[in-house]
């Protein structure tokens, strides 16, 4: 029979540790003033934190670009199922996040400001936004390539319209 | 190259659907051989009975045999348009005939298979003499006995070009001998021969002063010697009809009789031409006449009053006699003028028969005369028939065998109506009749059925009791069964049944896709027909009248053909005959006859006139037409243009006047002017000046200054039909906008006096007159035979290009391909549809234009038509080949690439330029038919998209339908549609047995989770 043996830990070596996210000590109630400042030096890393993590969600966009580039490649150029459906994810992907940024961001955001304002970590937003726009180029370029897109003057023709001339031929 | 040529082929096996499956021959298509109207006008071209065929040269220059027992073709012979059959011959077991000016060629046909046997030229046939009428001087004489020891070979004298005698060798072709008269043909017309054993005797005519004198020559048999000449002083009128070469039935004696100044004369024949000129004394003559029985010394003679009698050349005396009198033909009231007609009996005695049409009985009399010589006396057998004037015309030809022993039951008429129809009758049944007349269509539509109307029959229900109401509820259902048998084979199979079964007889109503219309056909016999388009059926047929004509005669030339009222429009469809009449006097009137579609029936009479009688129609102009226009409004109105310009409405109702007053500012038109050979074009507006005339009146606006020698040939009009797209779309989805003039006219003239000759195409704005795309072709051996077809912006011409000097090209038969397009550059548009042809950038325009070499000659070609334009237009073409072929537009792009199509004209489908386009067979819808001599191709959508109806005239008529682009708007043949219903039907009983389990099953579940 084994047991755990909890007193042989070296409690001193993790007792400066800060306690986990919402973990609040009511034992500490007696001594007040040491752990105010252990939690300052806390939240400010806390914070720091939240903004590396945000900008890694900012940037995530872009990471994934080359995998999404090499499966257009893979997927070739016909207008089959499979590439329609990614050229259909890389459209329709970028707006799905631009439209839920707020909510994406609001995690990261700093304690100081509202979470679901579009004014909160502006730069990160301004990136994502960027690196999603990137994500449609690709997915436009690809579209352009297989030829979807109405550019040519043919794309528009089957609208044109035509009045009745305005001198009759009889033959 | 050749790979190339076969990567083509392979290409168009991929692409293309095959041509014609095996299992759609007479089912989508049909074909009826016809001959043509006998040429009865002559008695050397008329019909004859030998044996139990019928011999008769036709005025589609066909020499044909048909079936007297059935009615069938037996074979035909069809002969060039610059080779007309002059005259025909049986001939022991050969069919002889002359063809050509003057008689050039002599050619012998197997009687019963139709082989040629033997072809020979008499003379050059730029020699010919081109006399009125073209037969005259040209005659062929068989001799049954031969003049050589050899005796499988007999002698075949044929009398050519009015001067010519020559005896030829029936099975080698050697000439024995030719005899040609010393002054060529320029004052005597030696126009009759006849032949004993051992002489020649050639009878001429020659003009002088106030009369005509006779020649006769004699010639030894032999050799052609000749032996005697002479001249007899014959004082006739009219060389053609009034003098005959008779030899009695022993062939010994010969005699020539004529009427001389009311009288007939004759002189008997010896080989030293000496002999007395007789008369027959105490009658007065007006006519005579030969009605085939020559060989065997009788002949007709009509007295002063019109009573016809039968003279004999009596062998023992030498003279002439009169034999019989046919009783009551003298001309009356009662009867009509009879025709007088000879045959022989199954003996070989001579038989003549006399045919009118009695206004006592309605119904047409025969009488057929057998001398008993022996006892000096004859005896006549007659019958009546019921002939249906009303339908076919008068009689204009008889010819009668008798081929029974019995001479009164044993006797067959053949008789040809004025309208073309041929019928065999045997005593008063009628064997069978062919409409030969659909031979010389003009003007021909094709016009849509209305759908199936269901026939509700106005019941007062108040006052209906139960046992009626349940009878007649029943009696409306009875045809559920066969719907239901109907409903479930097309939903088990998804096939349709054969159009032709589907329908049932009586009503004329549509079939599903709309491939059941009725063509409709006006013929320059003065008929005019409905025929089914599904089975080549004739639905009805009228006779078109001839109105106050029809005291003097005349004949109807249908000129337009307009359908006034379509399926779109409600009730039933209408179609608008526009003819000249040339009545016999001389006066040509412009008629309008209206009919309905579905029945024939005239739509401009007040009460329905009886079924069968003749159409008379409306005189619109009592002169003649220069040109007929239908107005694009909604009452479909005619404009007739009369020759002093002025404009005439029909209906001349207030509302198409006011639709023609609101229109006429807009309306312009082309005409063409002038004489022949100096033709212009001149574009026309229409004024209305009060102090000019009480009509609008045209006036030129425009004309084109072509040089003097230029003749304007042919205008042709771009053909109808509507438009998916206004332009065309490259790989690189760029554009080239269609340039779709509604104005665009093509115009073909030639100039033959130029050095060298050429001919040339021109596409006009009809309404400015300006050039958009001319193009000179050279005219091969002087002759201007170019055939276009122009549809939206494409324009396809054929002509045969002959060597030309230095040019180091080759001769052959060339088709050009024209394509049309907006501006000067791609996606460069100018709205040409729809800017004024006033404008300066209606000309811009760019032509794209390929050539290629077709492996046959055309006689027709046009474009086919659907009912959106979605589908490609592709090119139906009648070769020379006789058959029918439908060549793809994408063969005749004009804008193949000269190199290795690139990507991107890959994506538009081009392939690589091929000057030679494929012989293919599959290109052929015709089957193994023959086709010949097309005049027109008519086409027609139908109510698929995919599919356009087809219907070729000319001496044939042929009938199909193509799809271009494939069935894309059927499910295919192939496709197992009852592999998809069981699929459905057992996912269905699957659902339904496994829905109570498993509703169970869930039930369970909630209980002992």
């Amino acid at each position: 029979m084994t047991h755990l043996d909890y007193t042989s830990i070296d409690t001193n070596k993790w007792k400066n540790l800060p306690p986990p996210p919402g973990f609040t000590n009511f034992s500490s109630h007696a001594n007040s003033r040491a752990p105010a400042k252990a939690s300052a030096v806390t939240s400010s890393s806390y914070a720091a934190l939240k903004q590396k993590r945000a900008w890694d969600l900012a940037l995530s966009p872009a990471k994934q670009l080359p995998m999404q580039a090499f499966m257009l490649y893979m997927s070739g150029g016909g207008v089959q199922i499979f590439s329609m459906g990614i050229v259909f994810m890389l459209l329709l992907t970028p707006f799905k996040s631009i439209a839920g940024i707020n909510s994406a961001f609001a995690p990261f955001a700093p304690n100081t400001s509202h979470a679901n304002s579009s004014s909160t970590l502006p730069l990160q937003k301004i990136a994502y936004i960027a690196c999603n726009l990137l994500t449609l180029a690709v997915g436009l370029w690809k579209c352009r390539s297989m030829g979807l897109l109405p550019t040519g003057t043919g794309d528009w023709l089957a609208f044109e319209t035509r009045g009745p001339a305005p001198e009759i031929s009889l033959f | 190259m050749r790979l190339l040529r076969q990567f083509l082929v392979t290409s168009l096996c991929a692409t293309l659907s095959w041509a014609l499956h095996e299992s759609d021959v007479g089912v989508v298509d049909w074909h009826k051989k016809l001959i043509g109207v006998p040429l009865y006008h002559s008695l050397q071209t008329a019909p004859v009975f030998y044996q139990d065929i019928v011999y008769t040269a036709t005025g589609n220059n066909v020499l044909a045999a048909l079936n007297a027992t059935d009615g069938s073709i037996v074979w035909r012979s069809i002969f060039e348009p610059e080779d007309p059959i002059s005259a025909f011959g049986v001939h022991s077991n050969t069919i002889v005939s002359l063809s050509g000016p003057g008689g050039a060629t002599l050619r012998e046909f197997d009687l019963f298979k139709g082989h040629l046997l033997l072809e020979k030229r008499l003379h050059d046939p730029l020699l010919g003499h081109l006399w009125e009428p073209s037969n005259l001087g040209t005659s062929i004489i068989s001799t049954g006995a031969s003049s050589s020891s050899d005796s499988s070979s007999s002698t075949i004298l044929a009398l050519t070009n009015g001067d010519t005698l020559t005896s030829i060798n029936s099975s080698t072709g050697e000439t024995h001998w030719e005899w040609t008269s010393p002054d060529k043909g320029t004052l005597i017309i030696y126009s009759k021969a006849i032949t004993t054993p051992t002489t020649a005797y050639v009878i001429g005519f020659a003009k002088s002063a106030s009369s005509f004198t006779l020649h006769v020559t004699s010639l030894s048999m032999l050799d052609g010697e000749v032996i005697a000449s002479v001249n007899i002083p014959a004082n006739f009128k009219n060389g053609l009809t009034d003098y005959i070469a008779i030899t009695s039935g022993s062939d010994t004696i010969s005699s020539i009789a004529w009427l001389d100044q009311g009288s007939i004369k004759a002189a008997s024949l010896k080989p030293n031409l000496k002999g007395q000129v007789f008369a027959i004394k105490g009658m007065q003559y007006k006519r005579i006449m030969d009605v085939g029985l020559s060989h065997d010394g009788q002949f007709i003679a009509i007295k002063e009053d019109g009573a016809a009698q039968v003279l004999l050349l009596d062998p023992q005396t030498s003279s002439l006699k009169v034999i019989w009198e046919f009783t009551d033909s003298a001309p009356s009231k009662l009867y009509s003028d009879s025709h007088y007609v000879g045959g022989l009996n199954k003996d070989g005695e001579p038989r003549i028969a006399r045919v009118y049409w009695s206004n006592v009985h309605n119904r047409v009399v025969h009488q057929v005369f057998s001398a008993q010589l022996a006892e000096g006396k004859g005896s006549v057998s007659g019958f009546t028939f019921p002939f249906e004037t009303s339908v076919h015309g008068i009689v204009a030809h008889v010819a009668f065998d008798v081929a029974g022993s019995d001479e009164s039951t044993g006797t067959r008429f053949l008789l040809t109506s004025s309208t073309g129809s041929v019928q065999l009758w045997q005593q008063d049944l009628l064997s069978w009749a062919r409409e030969e007349s659909l031979a010389t269509i003009k003007v021909a539509e094709i016009v849509e059925m209305p759908q199936e109307k269901m026939t509700e029959e106005h019941v007062r229900l108040e006052e209906e009791g139960f046992f009626e109401r349940v009878t007649r509820q029943f009696s409306d259902a009875k045809n559920l069964p066969q719907y239901a048998v109907n409903f479930a084979r097309r939903f088990a199979t998804g096939s349709h049944a054969p159009i032709s079964i589907s329908q049932d007889e009586e009503s004329v109503s549509r079939d599903a896709f709309g491939f059941r219309q009725v063509i409709v056909a006006a013929t320059s016999h003065g008929k005019i027909f409905g025929i089914d388009s599904s089975n080549g059926e004739i639905l009805w047929s009228r006779v078109l009248g001839l109105g106050w004509a029809a005291e003097v005669g005349g004949t109807v030339i249908p000129v337009k053909l307009y359908v006034t009222r379509t399926v779109s429009d409600g009730d039933a469809p209408q179609v608008t005959l526009v003819t000249q009449r040339r009545a016999d006097n001389t006066l040509v009137d412009t008629v309008i006859f209206h009919l309905d579609v579905l029945t024939g029936d005239d739509v401009r009479a007040e009460s329905k006139s009886p079924s069968g009688a003749i159409l008379e129609g409306f005189d619109i102009i009592s002169g003649p037409l220069i040109e007929a226009f239908m107005l694009p409004t909604q009452n479909k109105t005619i404009m007739l243009l009369d020759e002093f310009l002025q404009v005439r409405i029909y209906p001349d109702t207030p509302e198409a006047e006011a639709e023609f007053q609101a229109l006429a500012p807009s309306l312009h038109f082309s005409l063409r002017t002038g004489g022949p050979g100096q033709r212009k074009i001149m574009g026309h507006q229409t004024i209305y000046s009060p102090d000019l005339s009480m009509y609008y009146m045209a006036y030129p606006t425009w004309t084109i200054p072509f040089p003097p020698e230029e003749d304007v040939k042919a205008i042709i009009p771009s053909s109808p039909g509507l438009l998916a797209s206004f332009g065309h779309v490259l790989g690189n989805r760029t554009t080239l906008y269609k340039y779709l003039n509604p104005h665009l006219t093509a115009v073909l003239t030639s100039s033959l006096s130029n050095s060298p000759p050429t001919c040339s195409i021109y596409l006009l704005d009809g309404v400015s007159g300006s050039i958009v795309y001319h193009s000179s072709i050279p005219a091969a051996s002087g002759v201007c035979d170019v055939k276009a077809t122009l549809a939206e912006n494409w324009l396809v011409y054929h002509y045969f290009d002959d060597e030309l000097a230095g040019s180091g090209q080759s001769k052959g038969h060339r088709i050009v391909s024209v394509e049309l397009y907006e501006g000067n550059d791609i996606d460069e548009k100018i709205k040409s549809s729809d800017i004024t042809s006033y404008s300066n950038k209606s000309a811009e325009v760019t032509a794209y234009e390929r050539s290629f070499v077709l492996p046959y000659g055309l006689a027709a070609l046009t474009t086919t038509t659907t009912k959106f334009g979605i589908t490609t237009k592709d090119l139906i073409v009648a070769s020379r080949k006789n058959n029918i072929q439908s060549i793809p537009r994408r063969l005749l792009n004009s804008r193949r690439p000269r190199n290795k199509p690139t990507n991107e004209e890959m994506e538009e489908m081009l392939v690589q330029y091929d000057p030679l386009l494929p012989d293919d067979a599959r290109l052929i819808v015709s089957h193994n038919y023959e086709v010949a001599n097309v005049n027109r191709i008519v086409t027609a959508p139908s109510l698929l998209e995919s599919t356009s109806l087809v219907f070729v005239h000319g001496l044939d008529l042929f009938f199909t339908r193509t799809a271009p682009s494939n069935t894309f708007d059927v499910l295919s043949e192939n496709f197992n549609k009852v592999q998809l219903v069981l699929t459905i039907v057992g996912l269905a009983t699957a659902i339904i047995v496994t829905r109570p389990m498993m509703r169970r099953k869930r039930l369970r579940e909630r209980w002992y989770r």
